[in-house]
């Protein structure tokens, strides 16, 4: 079995560097500790979920996806290749892992995605297995569990107490970090601890059955009014992955970018005639529930949530899907149409 | 909690009995947290809760139509708070009648306020709310910076920005129906995430909150990031008392800094 | 501007600064406009971005000329009293000492940017202007702390 030291993981961090992986890993940043990447001097935080999610590396919030010139009248399209480096997400939990799943298939439905693509395939995933969960995390409500090792390529269990991590290497990419990382990892026994506990939140199948009929409900006004419509919760979420697409562009050249967009944006769907379909802050987060729970369930099988909690605990105002979900889970309970 | 909650709730229920407003804004405990609560139903009060962790500007929730939909409406709300009021009024945005004052502060509840009873509060007992020495601190340390430091500094602050405009969002004083960043025809702050984009979003949030910032702090709280926003807010309601003597958020008449003019505005770095 | 540009770096000696002059129509502009037309030789590196008024010009403006990878930025206008909008120059004055102030904070300092009233009678204010601030670019290089910079793609 192959260990490594709790106080090793900066240690295999750089390895993996210097094997030539971009190295995503949970780095403190201030007080607060931002998935990001790894260089030599950052503290690496492995009992803190990190403020960002994993989608970051694979979905960058903004990306060229495209360069043009023009001369004269002449106009030249230039083809951009999307810059995937080899990557590994080093300590991810395993609620970003999970959320590779919905970001899999919406990135190869109807279109396969080039960018995405190259990315994913660059990417090892390294899960963490959770041995504690705060009181926002409800992976166990949407599927999930806190030592899952969906999507992972290997994964990491904290053993002995937290002392060390034992290595689990799951396909052959995690069998190649197992190897690049061979210098600071040991060979020996260790006692896994037992995975976090996980209460459940919500029941999610009643929500997904409420959400059906429940388009034209009332109660999307009284859910909604504490939302002040930034994009705070999306875009720190690890499934949320509507884009906007913008050009910037001198009088000479320009590029076409890919950035992040957000539902809870007044603007997301607002018309250039200045319509907006949705008016107001209730049917935005209609569209918020009902694309997790009841639009990708009908096009994928899955949900587009994956309970790790990032908008609970950043939204001051205490609009989280685990309460959302709760409510409405209540008023299908209580026959509130 | 306030000793005296029981108070702010009775002052809420009978607000809500009479029929002088329809809703109170107001804030509840959820676990370790503390988040909005909005209160219609006289038997709803007792939810409502205040400390000191009560630090959201619930004035924000004015500019929403949901909200505004609903008005009159009392807000729970300390000296900060209360000065946003008195910006959001001296701004228009706001008029006597539409909101209630309930005063709040660290000690507790002070009773039930009209918007002119909230600026005589304000100014007679809240004249000068000391910011935060370490922010001063900071600040002082920053300015002491070369340019080129000064230029470092504010890249890597910002360079986690992901451009989610949950500063604005949960800023009382961004209550424009659209914003500049919004503005794509053309587009003038890039929406990308990015350097320059991130950088012209700050200076103009920033510089846009001059004469506004009432130092409340929601912004910074709001943010995801942990991009330290109070820092340019101090600073530009530093300079704004300089050079124009005023403080937003005392005067309900107030015109507004940027905006109005004097003669003899200081211009000795003009050649 | 790009053109411009790249007829600059191509120097081969020296640095040659590019600075943006965003000025308003009815002072400014005519003080160049007589600078010109009075033959005064001033230095060529200002670029004029003539505007209706100096209430006109946004601080996004300024933004927008560092973005572009300006080397300095020169505002000006008609002189106190002298508006042809009456009090376009007073606003404008407000929102400069802010920006300007915010500006320096983020790392901009102040032979970066520049402000002036220049009446159309002063043409010769206008060329020793530009040659002075002209000058004083030259003499601090090439702005490449620029934190607005426009990023590369």
């Amino acid at each position: 079995m192959k260990t490594l030291e709790a106080t090793k993981l900066a240690d295999l961090a750089a390895a993996l560097t210097a094997a030539g992986y971009r190295v995503i890993a949970p780095c403190q940043r201030g007080d607060q500790v931002h998935l990001e990447c790894y260089q030599a001097g950052k503290t690496l935080r492995a009992d803190v979920i990190p403020v960002n999610s994993a989608k970051d590396a694979l979905f960058p919030r903004s990306e060229v996806i495209g360069r043009y010139r023009f001369e004269g009248n002449e106009f030249e399209t230039v083809p951009v290749a999307p810059q995937a480096g080899k990557t590994v997400l080093l300590a991810v939990r395993p609620c970003d892992a999970a959320a590779l799943a919905p970001l899999d298939a919406v990135f190869n439905w109807d279109y396969k995605d080039e960018f995405y693509n190259a990315h994913r395939d660059a990417t090892t995933v390294v899960a963490l297995a959770c041995t504690a969960a705060d009181d926002q995390c409800f992976c166990t409500s949407v599927g999930g569990s806190p030592d899952s090792t969906a999507n992972a390529d290997a994964v990491l269990r904290p053993a002995d107490g937290g002392k060390r991590f034992i290595l689990e290497s799951l396909t052959d990419k995690g069998q190649a970090i197992a190897a690049a990382g061979q210098a600071v990892l040991t060979e020996g026994q260790a006692q896994a601890d037992p995975p976090a506990q996980v209460a459940p939140a919500f029941d999610s199948a009643a929500v997904t059955a409420w959400a059906k009929d429940g388009f034209d409900s009332p109660l999307w006004k009284e859910l909604s009014l504490a939302c002040m419509g930034c994009g705070a919760c999306a875009y720190t979420c690890p499934t949320c992955h509507c884009f906007d697409i913008q050009d910037e562009a001198t009088r000479r050249e320009g590029v076409r970018l890919r950035n992040w967009d957000a539902c809870g944006f007044g603007l997301f769907t607002k018309h250039a005639g200045g319509h907006n379909p949705r008016h107001d802050q209730a049917s935005r987060w209609r569209q918020r529930v009902m694309h997790k729970f009841a639009y990708f369930p009908e096009r994928f099988e899955m949900l587009a949530c994956t309970g790790c909690g990032r908008c609970g605990r950043l939204c001051g105002n205490g609009m989280s899907i685990r309460e959302v979900c709760s409510q409405i889970e209540q008023a299908a309970q209580a026959g509130v149409k | 909690m306030v000793a005296n909650i029981n108070e702010i709730q009775s002052a809420a229920a009978a607000l809500l009995n009479e029929g002088k407003v329809k809703l109170v804004l107001g804030y509840r405990v959820r676990g370790n947290d503390r988040v909005p609560a909005f209160v219609t139903q006289a038997d709803q009060v007792g939810c409502l809760a205040y400390d000191s962790a009560c630090t959201q500007n619930l004035a924000a929730y004015l500019r929403k139509g949901e909200v505004r939909s609903r008005m009159p409406l009392a807000v729970v709300a300390r000296p900060e708070v209360m000065r946003s009021l008195m910006l959001l009024t001296a701004e228009s945005q706001i008029a006597e009648g539409q909101v209630t004052v309930l005063a709040v502060d660290e000690q507790g509840f002070h009773g039930v306020l009209d918007l002119a009873g909230t600026a005589k509060l304000l100014n007679e007992q809240y004249a000068r709310i000391a910011p935060d020495s370490s922010l001063m601190e900071q600040l002082a340390k920053i300015e002491a910076m070369t340019p080129q430091e000064r230029s470092a500094f504010w890249s890597e602050q910002f360079e986690p920005c992901t451009r989610c405009y949950a500063c604005r969002a949960a800023c009382p004083g961004c209550f424009c129906e659209r914003c500049i960043v919004e503005m794509n025809t053309p587009q003038w702050i890039s929406t990308a995430a990015e350097s320059h984009g991130n950088f012209a979003w700050h200076m103009i949030r920033a510089f846009h909150q001059a004469g506004r910032c009432v130092e409340c702090g929601a912004c910074q709280d709001a943010c995801p990031q942990g991009i330290p926003l109070m820092l340019l807010n101090h600073f530009i309601a530093r300079e704004v008392e300089r050079e124009f003597d005023a403080r937003s958020g005392y005067d309900p008449q107030a015109e507004p800094v940027i905006g109005s003019w004097k003669q003899d505005d200081k211009q000795e770095y003009i050649r | 501007m790009t053109q411009a540009t790249t007829q600059t770096e191509t120097k081969a000696e020296g640095f040659e600064p590019r600075i943006v002059a965003f000025v308003c129509n009815w002072c400014t502009y005519a003080g160049a406009d007589l600078a010109g037309t009075s033959r005064l030789q001033y230095a060529p590196h200002v670029r004029i971005v003539k505007l209706p008024c100096t209430g006109r010009i946004d601080p996004l403006f300024i933004l927008k000329a560092y973005e572009g990878g300006a080397d300095a930025v020169l505002v000006s206008g008609c002189h106190p009293g002298d508006c042809h909008y009456t009090s376009g120059n007073y606003h404008a004055r407000r929102r400069w000492t802010i920006f300007r102030r915010l500006l320096s904070l983020a790392g901009v300092e102040e032979g970066r940017l520049f402000f002036s009233w220049v009446s159309a009678a002063e043409g010769q204010k206008f060329a020793d202007l530009i040659n002075d601030v002209t000058a004083q670019v030259k003499a601090a290089g090439p702005f490449k702390h620029n934190p607005a910079r426009r990023q590369a793609w």
